[in-house]
């Protein structure tokens, strides 16, 4: 929150390469090596999590499928990913974030955003504090982190991404609005494939372009996102950092070596994932109501269906009855499916229904 | 195929039918009517995948003609869109058995529907070994009425997503319960003389609700293992049964509620609607606060600082007591409920409250039961 007249500041902190990089840091025989963490290229599961540096020269990114990453790199090492490694130096990390702010708002194990403009220790420049922190990734972990600084979120998250590995960008107050002028469209947030399609064959190619329309016109093009876009390109985003982002759904998902092709081959799968899924709602004490199966199929397209119950449940149980009513009435076409994924959501908030008494 | 029908005939009959016909399903085929026609007697039918109804017309054919018998299926949407703006007229239907093309022709023009062949439209159910009784039409409406809204939308337990029909030898019992609350219809001047029960879902007896006459009129109730079937003159409809076991209603009936309190039913159903506009949304809890012949309404927001109270008179004669239900719930029940005063009876306020009406309508007994709200008073 800031009052007027107070100019916020901003920090997103992305750690570069992060789990090829705790890979690199923990087996020094991966290090200057193409390194390609995620699924393997056998069978034909995986996926790319991360890719060193060293792997990026060749042309491989995250999300790309394995077996495509080899092709590009056959020399390159794959690695499974070790989450509780990655975990452990994400706790680290974040409590060299509260050295300086309470104010963290965490988007990932490797990357938050963090307002510090009222820091801890009184430092005032949020360049001091970016490098600062830089300095105790470095010293305490081994590792390097990007930092982009800035006077919202939106500003200090593109800034980050400027001057990857191990830098350090600060777009001041004077120079936002410049800055998103020059901006292409396609890096504004939310801005997809479609959307960037639709901009430039209106002859949009940047945030100056943008700002040529109203807000009316932004809405109308655009829809709901317009607005945001409008108030962005004038270097506007009061977006909060939310130190407690509200829990809106949990979910589990698994990748398979063999696609699955019978709902018989699925309900085992789903029988596994909605028991991994109720012992995560018990962890966080989350109960839903709204149950939902996401299906990917061999060519990648997506399918999700859901299920809306009148109670609120994060038993394995009640979850699997769920998943089969929801498996029982997918219309799947026989098209082989490589991925399932069971998720929770419309979370019982005020646990309400404790109140009521009930019969049975 | 040839026949002549009125327009505003066919229109009532197939609306009472399309009812139960969706437009987004899994056997495309169902989106379409099904005709048939024997002698001058029309059928129509509609379904989806657990309810068909089947309605009966009589329509003009050419007196011993050639084409007064066969059967065609037709799309429901288009032939109903164009009978809603046609006025009243006689109107013919000419269906060509090799293509099933239709051909409709008014006063005032020509028109044609490709039909499709009737193959795999589903088949009747077979009504062997079923069990039947009659009873009056009007009795079966208020049955489905008085209990209907208090059945499940929880698809994981599907047996309390309908309505409970169980047959004695003296009476017949209807019951209805989301495990908040739970209503139990019987009459008592039906004697089935059969003895069973099974579980309607909830579509059909939304139907039913829809065309069986308000009047003394006999239906024939016929049940299976698996399907209902009920009758009148000239329609009937057949609908798959809920697979479940019916959870045990009468355990949790309290055999005596001690203390009983009467109120005024429509005064009590206002202020429950003001207090409740003030009322914690998720829970629309309303505290009744009851001291001597005096109740206190009360409801509260903390969120908002929205606050609501009333107070009543009542007859009362037990002890004086706090307790809380859901004001939505309630007034639906209390809505259900006939009479110009209704009795409240109590025990604690952690137990059921049971509602019923104070003026008996004869050979009905009527009980309408409501789980309360946990209070930290």
């Amino acid at each position: 929150m800031t009052t007027e007249g107070t100019q916020r500041k901003i920090i997103h902190i992305d750690m570069d390469a992060f789990y090829a990089s705790v890979e690199q840091r923990d087996f020094p025989e991966y290090r200057g090596k193409p390194l390609v963490v995620g699924g393997s290229p056998e069978g034909r599961g995986g996926v790319v999590a991360t890719a060193s540096y060293e792997a990026r020269k060749f042309g491989i990114r995250s999300a790309m499928s394995s077996k495509t990453a080899q092709r590009l790199c056959p020399e390159a090492i794959f690695v499974f990913p070790r989450f509780d490694a990655y975990k452990a130096v994400s706790n680290h990390i974040r409590e060299i974030f509260r050295r300086y702010t309470d104010i963290i708002e965490p988007l990932s194990l490797d990357e938050a955003y963090l307002d510090v403009t009222m820091d801890k220790k009184g430092i005032g420049s949020a360049i001091e504090i970016a490098t600062q922190i830089k300095d105790a990734i470095r010293t305490e972990l081994q590792l390097t982190a990007s930092a982009g600084v800035s006077i919202n979120k939106f500003v200090a998250k593109i800034a980050s991404d400027m001057n990857k590995p191990d830098g350090l960008t600060f777009i001041g107050p004077s120079r936002v609005e410049a800055f998103m002028e020059a901006l292409a469209v396609e890096k504004f947030f939310g801005v997809g494939k479609v959307t960037a399609a639709k901009m430039k064959s209106m002859g949009l190619h940047t945030g100056a372009d943008l700002k040529q329309l109203t807000e009316a016109e932004m809405i109308r093009h655009f829809g709901k996102p317009g607005k945001f876009y409008y108030l962005i390109v004038r270097g506007i985003d009061n977006r909060a950092v939310q130190p407690h982002r509200e829990t809106k759904s949990v979910s589990v998902e698994d990748t398979y070596q063999d696609d699955l092709i019978t709902k018989e081959t699925m309900l085992p799968e789903l029988e596994t994932l909605s028991g991994r899924l109720s012992k995560r709602l018990e962890r966080h004490g989350l109960k839903g109501r709204t149950v939902t199966v996401k299906f990917k199929f061999h060519d990648f397209s997506l399918m999700t269906r859901s299920l809306s119950l009148s109670e609120w449940i994060n038993d394995h149980e009640s979850i699997l009855d769920a998943v089969k009513i929801i498996l029982e009435k997918a219309t799947l076409h026989d098209k082989r499916v490589r991925l399932l994924g069971v998720g929770l959501s419309n979370f019982d908030q005020q646990h309400t229904d404790e109140k009521q008494l009930k019969l049975f | 195929m040839r026949f002549i029908v009125s327009s505003s005939t066919l229109l009532k009959n197939l609306q009472l039918v399309g009812g139960i016909i969706s437009s987004n399903t899994v056997m495309p085929i169902l989106e379409n009517f099904l005709f048939e026609l024997k002698d001058n007697t029309l059928t129509i039918t509609g379904c989806d995948l657990e309810t068909m109804i089947k309605t009966k017309l009589d329509v003009q054919t050419e007196l011993g003609g050639e084409d007064n018998n066969g059967k065609v299926c037709v799309t429901s949407k288009i032939l109903l869109e164009y009978l809603k703006n046609l006025p009243d007229q006689p109107i013919t239907f000419n269906i060509n058995p090799k293509d099933y093309t239709i051909e409709i022709s008014s006063n005032s023009g020509k028109y044609k529907i490709g039909g499709e062949k009737t193959d795999e439209y589903p088949k009747e159910p077979n009504p062997e070994n079923a069990n039947t009784l009659t009873l009056p039409s009007i009795k079966l409406v208020e049955a489905i009425n008085k209990t209907i809204f208090a059945t499940s939308s929880d698809t994981l337990r599907p047996a309390m997503t309908g309505v409970f029909f169980e047959m004695n030898e003296s009476d017949i019992t209807f019951v209805a319960t989301d495990a908040h609350r739970l209503i139990r219809l019987a009459y008592t001047d039906i004697t089935p003389s059969v003895t069973g029960n099974f579980i309607v879902p909830r579509k059909p007896l939304q139907q039913m609700k829809n065309w069986l006459p308000n009047d003394d009129s006999a239906i024939s109730l016929s049940y299976t293992d698996t399907h209902l079937f009920i009758k009148t003159n000239h329609t009937s409809l057949n609908c798959r049964l809920i697979d479940g076991k019916y959870p045990p209603y009468r355990a949790v009936i309290p055999a005596e509620n001690p203390f009983m309190l009467t109120i005024n039913r429509v005064d009590l159903i206002n202020a429950l609607r003001r207090v409740s506009v003030f009322a914690d949304k998720s829970t629309s809890q309303v505290v009744f606060d009851i001291v001597g012949n005096t109740v206190t309404l009360s409801a509260q927001y903390t969120d908002f600082s929205y606050e609501g109270n009333e107070k009543m008179t009542c007859q009362y004669n037990g002890e004086d007591m706090k307790i809380a239900f859901n004001a939505k719930l309630l007034v639906e029940m209390l809505n259900n409920i006939e009479g110009e005063e209704v009795a409240l009876e109590l025990s604690i306020p952690s137990r059921a409250g049971i509602f019923k009406p104070t003026e008996k309508v004869e050979q009905e007994d009527l009980l309408m039961l409501l789980m309360p709200l946990m209070v930290n008073i």
